[in-house]
């Protein structure tokens, strides 16, 4: 069982103390990248919740930057502190309560008087305490101390919010702070701590509600956005709360705080707005000339402190979540809401490597949510195709667990703010996966200018990069396109639309000239229609010799090559949602609708074998012709069956072997809405499950993109039977000189390295031609001799880079 | 395997608005031949045509090639420069025939009284008078190489003769055509072979030296030859009759090669004229090849190249053709029509000095071998090339190339979309004049629902003009229509007002109304057109 597609963005990343690691919480694991290759080096496994913070120990001396130790928070109540070089688990710390946020201050502060016994070890944590009676006011989010020295959780209740709040820390360690709507609580992390001393607090009032904090480096500047845009600095702060210990007493001047509310206790405080929506990311740059912000609009801005002037690296394409910097103060990272995390070089604001998650679902806008697809499978090489927000299509490779490429199928940016209006419903990939076809809707202006655009790629088989190769305008008048289908054998493409008409489209081959062109366009072969009905679906037979289309209510059989109709299936009372062939003699069709049904005909008799009534999402056969699976939604109001026995699990995956109607496995998932399966032909060497090797294994993909691998009759035990690939090989190396400026030179080989174990090879002229002259007329030697070494001699061919 | 740096290096570019793809057809692509064809620009270069046909032109064989174009009963001198007529020389009747000598100081004119006059070129004086024939001289020919003192001419009374010149005699008398002998030609080769086509549908090939009474050889063309021509080589001819073009081989006894048969009227007229950019030094003669040029009645010049067998180019002129020329250096063509226009092209040339001798008339002045060639200059520091040296090197094959990243060039309205200033963008777009930018940029603006917007937003007089008079022209184009006639009728409802007290917004609103008109018009014509197609449709599906 290969699980995989989880967000990288679920909470901040951290950077390791070389700043050559960057550690990610990806679900229950930390994942730990090179920031150099962007590929997964290895990972921390061992929460069984997700896991919300990840803490890197500083190093206190130079020497000491090797040392790679972690302390990790979790949503299952424990804190683990790890060796991440090795991975190794060191501690577990039982706290009982799910962790949303941690920080551990003390490990940043300097410890100025250097005595063996290290003090106790305290982190501030934030939970969630659901325990009814002690808050009658349901404020489950609390702020905790923590002793992890000692493994205890300290009794003081720092402060209590609705919601479980995200804590933020200055870089010193002296100050951690959390937002509470309107509010800016801040404490000072005294530098002697104990489990019962409370640090003092002092808060800042805005008007509208916060979204994210800063702690300037080395001044004492917080910076704070709100959801409007805006962002606030105060100067200055705390200057008269967190040196009252000492005796100073600052004088309370009304004139001398400009911007400061009320009794907040700041020297000053400046307003900047750029930002249109809510500012989500905030950071002092590590010499604390810049801040760093962003929001949902995709730009990283860099204010110069000082004056207040701007810089901006425009067009991510998603909206910015984090921005961590890292030790190296020419490296950060910005992780983006596309699940992808951004190594940014940073005088220069240069996007040097990604490491791409698997890429959220896109949502159609109302009308045209009947068209929605999420993905589509290459069933051969384990490939995922999906639609992205910004009008790209994602090639994810499920048995790797990474991003293969990415196609941009309109070239437009993503502009967040403005409503969609472009955007891709279908995506296809050929059996062979050599051919990807797209559909792409542009939504009309008051009636004006629609547009509905069918585009057919072609991937060049040495780099697997898709290349356009033919751009349809309105295949289907101004209809909508309501199914895409490749035929196995042969490129053609089926197209259905609800004008009531399918056409077939095949490769453009030119027969008539004598030069075939290699990269010829497509045309349309034949149109059909039945009676004038919507077409809802089309499916090819695994032979691809007929073509199924859904015409409403009915199934049309048609005989694709001569576009002759062959056989009308069926009358059911709701439209065809989804069509798919089971084996030689079968057919599977799917209706949506009040009531939904699945189906399953036979074709050697053309008469429903048998049906259920159940909602289905999605149907997928394999190449062994008798095994299909079935996606279906449990019923949400049955009272027959208790939600909290399903665990949460909203759907079940049906397997059917023949044609008997009872399902030889089911197996229950979560979030099966919008999700999709497939069939995918494991590989033969590296996928070997529980000792016996599986011809093939079900690919499940819910409905937030988290995908699951598993071996439809196994017993689903084998959780971490197969590992990922880790590229621990690709260990990242110092660039010097040349390649650092230029880069990696082109390996020259010589090409003729086989041929020096067979011995010589004359390339160059016959011998019967060197020595064919008339015999009373032999050219001079030294010609003859020169022509002959040459025939010995190996032509050595010119390099060409590859 | 592609590293994900690929897709985040694209994420972070703008995106120029395209317009939307075009069919294209391979057919339509312009072979660098044909390009090379069309860049003669082939004109009308007579200000008021003569009142009668050419029949004839010729182009002198010795540069600059100035030629010589019959018309009624004069021929005009025109030179290849300028092509302006230089002189015009009247004669007595009808020319019906002009040739050049081969060092091109003497012309022959044939006429319908069938004599034959020799006139030096220079002075334009008559030098010698060749009576004989009794019927009109359908064509006269001077030998293409080694002989100055002979010409060949043929006639309506079926007799070839062979001239000496110098004396006004005839030395031979070539009997044989059965019809009126109408052309002739002498081989590029041997000064004593030629051949002439007839009405009998035989063409023959005669030799001076051969004395006898028959020809050498005869083929066969099948209609009457209109005009027949060696090949340079001098073992093909070319004849031309009916509408087709043949080519035979006289090597192996007058086998036919090919038959072109791309014109739908009768072919009258053929030559043989070299294409291609003419290289430097040596290389100059490879880079050129040879065509047959024909022009028919059908008023279509075609480009043949018959090694590949294969029309390389066509040109529609507007009315029926009865002669070609092209100049022996490939630069000038001319072609004359049955309506007395001459049509003349000339290829760019980028050498100066080709003006210099402009009217001048003198022959054989140009000899570029002989100039001396620039020598590569050694650069010294403290020039402002030296700080440019090497910008244009091409790396050799196994050099490493850093590439530079590509410049994104973006238009004038691609600034301004990204600015967002949409009104400015639409309506820069429109004064730049591209329909097909235009559109992209009408469809970039509904994708950011702003179109209307912008269209309330038009309201200088002036730029609302620009609008209305881009959708007079465009709103009834196929490929536009579907937007643009929706958007035409919402910028009439929402600028009517505008449109009212405005008079030159009036006539623009007129001008689309008309243009909407006109397409109504179309539009039912078109579905009356199918109404009458459609049952023999119908009939010829059911069978």
């Amino acid at each position: 069982m290969i699980r995989g597609g989880r967000s990288h963005v679920s909470a901040p990343p951290a950077f390791s103390n070389d700043g050559k690691k960057l550690l990610v919480c990806t679900g229950n694991d930390v994942s730990i990248f090179s920031t150099s290759t962007g590929l997964l080096v290895s990972a921390l496994e061992g929460h069984v919740a997700l896991v919300t913070s990840v803490v890197v120990e500083p190093a206190q001396s130079p020497g000491s930057k090797v040392l790679c130790y972690c302390w990790t928070a979790a949503l299952d109540g424990t804190i683990r502190y790890w060796d991440f070089a090795l991975p190794e688990l060191m501690k577990t710390v039982d706290i009982k309560f799910p962790i949303f946020s941690m920080v551990i201050p003390s490990l940043f502060s300097q410890h100025v008087g250097s005595n063996n016994s290290r003090p106790d070890l305290f982190a501030y944590i934030s939970i969630e305490n659901m325990n009814e009676e002690s808050h009658p006011k349901a404020l489950h989010g609390q702020v905790r101390k923590c002793n992890l020295t000692k493994s205890s959780l300290a009794g003081l209740v720092m402060k209590e919010t609705k919601r479980p709040p995200y804590m933020c820390m200055s870089p010193a360690g002296d100050f951690c702070s959390i937002i509470n709507k309107r509010k800016l609580h801040i404490w000072k992390i005294s530098e002697v701590d104990g489990p019962g001393i409370a640090p003092i607090k002092i808060d800042f009032h805005h008007t509208r509600d916060l979204t994210v904090c800063a702690f300037h480096h080395t001044q004492k500047i917080v910076a704070a956005g709100d959801i409007s845009g805006r962002i606030l600095i105060w100067r200055g702060f705390g200057s008269r709360e967190f040196s009252k210990g000492v005796g100073k007493r600052s004088i309370n001047d009304e004139g001398e705080r400009p911007g400061v509310r009320g009794e907040d206790d700041a020297d000053s405080c400046t307003t900047w707005h750029w930002h249109s929506t809510a500012v989500n990311v905030l950071s002092f740059s590590s010499d604390g000339a810049y801040l760093y912000s962003g929001g949902a609009e995709g730009v990283l801005v860099v204010w110069q402190l000082d004056t207040g002037k701007k810089k901006f690296l425009p067009r991510i394409g998603s909206p910015l979540l984090y921005f961590v910097d890292s030790p190296d103060p020419l490296l950060a990272s910005v992780s983006c809401a596309d699940n992808q995390i951004h190594f940014l070089k940073l005088p220069h604001m240069e996007i040097l490597k990604s490491i791409s998650g698997i890429k959220l679902p896109a949502a159609l806008p109302k009308p045209y949510d009947s068209l929605y697809q999420s993905c589509a499978f290459d069933s051969n090489k384990g490939l995922l195709a999906l639609r992205t927000e910004n009008y790209a299509v994602q090639i994810y490779s499920l048995f790797d667990d990474r991003e293969v490429g990415q196609i941009q199928i309109c070239e437009r940016n993503h502009q967040s703010g403005d409503e969609i209006t472009v955007f891709l419903t279908k995506i296809a990939i050929s059996w062979d996966g050599s051919l990807l076809s797209t559909v792409e809707v542009r939504l009309p202006e008051e009636d004006l200018g629609g547009l509905v655009c069918l585009k057919l790629w072609k991937s060049d088989s040495p780099s697997n990069q898709f290349k356009l190769s033919t751009v349809i305008y309105e295949p289907h008048r101004e209809y909508q396109i309501s199914a895409l289908a490749f035929r196995p054998t042969k490129s053609m493409v089926c197209t259905t639309s609800d004008g009531g008409d399918f056409k077939t489209w095949v490769q453009n081959d030119c027969k008539s000239k004598e030069e075939k062109v290699p990269d010829s366009g497509w045309i349309c072969l034949a149109v059909g229609s039945y009676k004038k009905k919507p077409m809802t679906a089309a499916a090819f037979s695994a032979d691809g010799s007929i073509l199924a289309v859904a015409a409403a209510t009915v199934i049309t059989l048609w005989d694709p090559d001569n576009n002759v109709l062959i056989s009308v299936l069926g009358d059911s009372h709701v439209s065809i949602k989804a069509l798919s062939f089971v084996g030689h003699s079968g057919l599977l069709s799917v209706s949506g609708g009040s009531k939904p049904q699945l189906d399953v005909w036979s074709l050697t008799e053309f008469s429903r074998l048998w049906s259920y009534s159940l909602q289905v999402e999605g149907i997928a056969c394999s190449d062994d012709p008798s095994t299909f699976a079935v996606l279906a939604l449990l019923p949400k109001n049955g009272d027959n069956f208790d939600e909290a026995a399903f665990q949460w699990r909203d759907g079940v995956i049906l397997v059917f072997t023949g044609t008997s109607h009872v399902p030889t496995a089911t197996w229950s998932v979560r979030k099966a809405e919008r999700g999709a399966i497939s069939f995918l032909r494991a590989k033969p060497e590296e996928h070997i499950l529980d000792g016996r090797r599986s011809k093939f294994l079900v690919a499940f993909v819910n409905g937030d993109h988290e995908y699951v691998l598993f071996d439809p009759f196994g017993d689903g035990t084998d959780e971490h039977g197969v590992k990922r690939l880790m590229d621990s090989s690709v260990e990242e190396k110092e660039s010097f000189g040349y390649t650092s400026i230029y880069g990696n030179l082109k390996e020259l080989e010589p090409q003729d390295s086989k041929s020096a174990g067979t011995g010589v090879v004359p390339t160059g002229k016959d011998w019967s031609s060197i020595f064919s002259w008339p015999s009373h007329d032999p050219p001079p030697l030294t010609k003859v001799c020169s022509e002959f070494l040459e025939s010995l001699l190996e032509r050595r061919q010119a390099v060409t880079g590859s | 395997m592609s590293l994900p740096q690929a897709t985040s290096a694209s994420g972070a570019t703008g995106f120029p608005t395209k317009p939307k793809l075009k069919a294209t057809s391979k057919a339509t692509t312009q072979t660098p031949e044909s390009k090379h064809l069309s860049s003669f620009k082939t004109r009308a270069i007579t200000p008021n045509p003569f009142p009668s046909s050419i029949p004839c032109i010729s182009f002198s064989p010795s540069s600059p090639h100035p030629f010589a174009a019959a018309h009624s009963a004069s021929f005009s001198l025109f030179q290849s420069l300028t092509l302006t007529p230089s002189h015009t020389v009247p004669l007595s009747d009808v020319v019906s025939s002009l040739s050049f000598r081969l060092d091109g100081a003497l012309l022959a004119a044939s006429d319908l009284t069938g004599t034959i006059r020799v006139i030096d070129v220079k002075s334009r004086t008559p030098l010698r008078r060749l009576a004989s024939h009794s019927r009109p001289v359908r064509f006269v020919k001077y030998p293409a190489v080694a002989d100055k003192l002979h010409l060949v001419s043929g006639g309506d009374d079926g007799l070839v003769k062979y001239w000496d010149v110098a004396g006004e005699s005839v030395v031979r008398e070539f009997r044989g055509h059965k019809d009126y002998v109408r052309s002739g030609d002498c081989s590029p080769v041997d000064a004593e072979c030629f051949v002439t086509g007839s009405y009998d549908h035989v063409v023959r090939l005669w030799d001076v030296r051969s004395g006898g009474r028959d020809s050498v050889m005869e083929v066969n063309h099948g209609k009457p030859v209109e005009d027949v021509v060696y090949l340079p080589s001098g073992s093909l001819i070319a004849t031309a009759g009916g509408n087709t073009v043949k080519v035979w081989d006289l090597i192996s006894g007058g086998r036919m090669v090919c038959e072109m048969e791309s014109h739908n009227k009768t072919v009258t007229s053929l030559c043989v004229g070299r294409v291609g950019k003419p290289g430097r030094g040596d290389a100059g003669e490879e880079g050129m090849e040879y065509r047959i040029l024909s022009v028919g009645l059908d008023g279509y010049l075609k480009v043949f190249d018959y090694s590949r067998l294969k029309v390389t180019y066509s040109l529609r002129l507007p009315a029926a053709l009865l002669s070609v020329g092209v100049s022996a250096d490939g630069q000038v063509l001319a072609i004359g029509t049955s309506n007395g226009n001459i049509f003349a092209g000339k290829r760019k040339t980028k050498d100066p000095e080709g003006s210099d001798t402009t009217g001048s008339g003198e022959v054989g002045i140009f000899d570029f071998g002989e100039l001396p060639q620039a020598r590569p200059k050694v650069l010294r520091p403290g020039s402002y090339r030296y700080f440019h040296r090497g910008q244009s090197e091409k790396p050799a094959e196994e050099e490493h190339v850093i590439a530079k990243p590509k410049k994104v060039k973006l238009a004038e309205h691609d600034k301004l979309l990204k600015k967002f200033r949409h009104k400015e963008a639409l309506v820069s777009a429109i004064r730049a004049g591209d329909p097909e930018k235009v559109v992209a940029v009408m469809e970039e603006l509904i994708a950011r629902k702003k179109l209307l917007k912008c269209v309330s937003n038009v309201d200088e007089e002036e730029e609302l003009e620009v609008l209305l008079k881009f959708l007079h022209k465009n709103t009834t184009v196929p490929r536009h229509a579907g937007l643009l006639m929706g958007l035409a009728r919402k910028v009439v409802d929402a600028k009517a007002e505008e449109i009212s007290t405005s008079e030159a917004l009036k006539v623009q609103v007129r001008n689309l109304k008309r243009a909407v008109e006109e397409e109504v018009r179309i539009q039912e014509e078109l579905l009356e057109i199918q109404g009458m197609i459609s049952p023999l449709l119908r009939i010829a599906g059911r069978r």
